[in-house]
């Protein structure tokens, strides 16, 4: 069988790739997938050690389930955010939008 | 069937094991690259796809953690609902092509990726160094009916509280994404 800590360093890699995502992108919508990949690196931590706890129960994957609504959610309404302000401004790249900038 | 088709594979000196393995290690290598593509690609559109792909790839990682129902969640509501959510969004706006010079892009992103090579090393040190317990037999997985029991008995509060978030992502995403009255 796998051991855990390579289903670990599976997290840890799509962790830190998002971080950087999240770092490097410009543009609002490639920074919120950049989120999304760094919570479904969680769920992959949280079921992974519910399943090699010693005395499994549902709780790791109850939670994944929780944290895939909230993604769905703060999805939908971050997207939404960026239709309102391209409305406004006419733009996503997060380096020109400045109105809030003194 | 299925026990015909290991027999033939031993066959040719491949044990079962050592498929499950290497597929896993397959899929994972499959997903971390097209996490890499979703952070470098130019393209947000493309990104958008290699996003969907790596998605899928973390639905199977699923299935090797016995976890079936997460798998079908994450195809159903991550590839299905969320991917679509994203393609319309890149389609309704402009900026496709996140190019264009701006200053201090090249030490931004040096800087970045010393920062994010950093906190991965740090993690895998960490994962490395800590004596995992051995691993567990296969029977100790998770059944759907201890996860339905579980989710309306134990969690029945969270599970509330989460149809009210969902709730209001709705409502705020109405009010928020309306058209204004000219």
């Amino acid at each position: 069988m796998i051991p855990q800590s390579h289903f670990l360093l599976l997290g840890a890699a799509l962790f830190s790739i998002g971080i950087f995502g999240v770092f490097t992108r410009r543009n609002a919508i490639g920074i919120l997938m950049s989120i999304e990949l760094i919570l479904n690196a969680a769920n992959i931590n949280l079921i992974t050690f519910s399943k090699f706890s010693a005395d499994p129960d549902a709780s790791g994957q109850i939670f994944a389930l929780f944290v895939i609504a909230i993604a769905a959610a703060s999805a939908v309404v971050g997207l939404c955010l960026v239709i309102s302000i391209y409305r406004t401004s006419k733009t996503i790249l997060v380096n020109k939008i400045n109105l809030m900038k003194w | 069937m299925m026990n015909g088709l290991i027999q033939l594979l031993n066959n040719y000196g491949l044990s079962y094991d050592i498929i499950i393995k290497a597929s896993f290690y397959l899929i994972a290598g499959l997903t971390v690259l097209f996490a890499l593509f979703v952070v470098l690609s130019r393209n947000i559109f493309h990104a958008a796809v290699y996003l969907a792909m790596g998605l899928l790839g973390i639905a199977s990682v699923y299935l090797y953690l016995d976890a079936e129902f997460l798998a079908v969640v994450q195809v159903l509501i991550y590839v299905g609902a969320i991917m679509t959510l994203f393609i319309f969004t890149v389609m309704l706006t402009s900026d496709i092509i996140d190019t264009g010079p701006i200053s201090g892009m090249f030490s931004r992103i040096s800087v970045s990726a010393l920062a994010s090579l950093a906190i991965f090393f740090i993690l895998t040190k960490v994962i490395t160094m800590t004596a995992w317990k051995a691993v567990l037999p296969a029977e100790a997985a998770v059944s759907l009916s201890q996860l339905g029991k579980s989710l309306m008995l134990q969690y029945a509060l969270p599970f509330e509280v989460i149809s009210l978030i969902s709730l209001a992502a709705l409502i705020g995403a109405i009010v928020i994404g309306k058209a204004e009255k000219k």
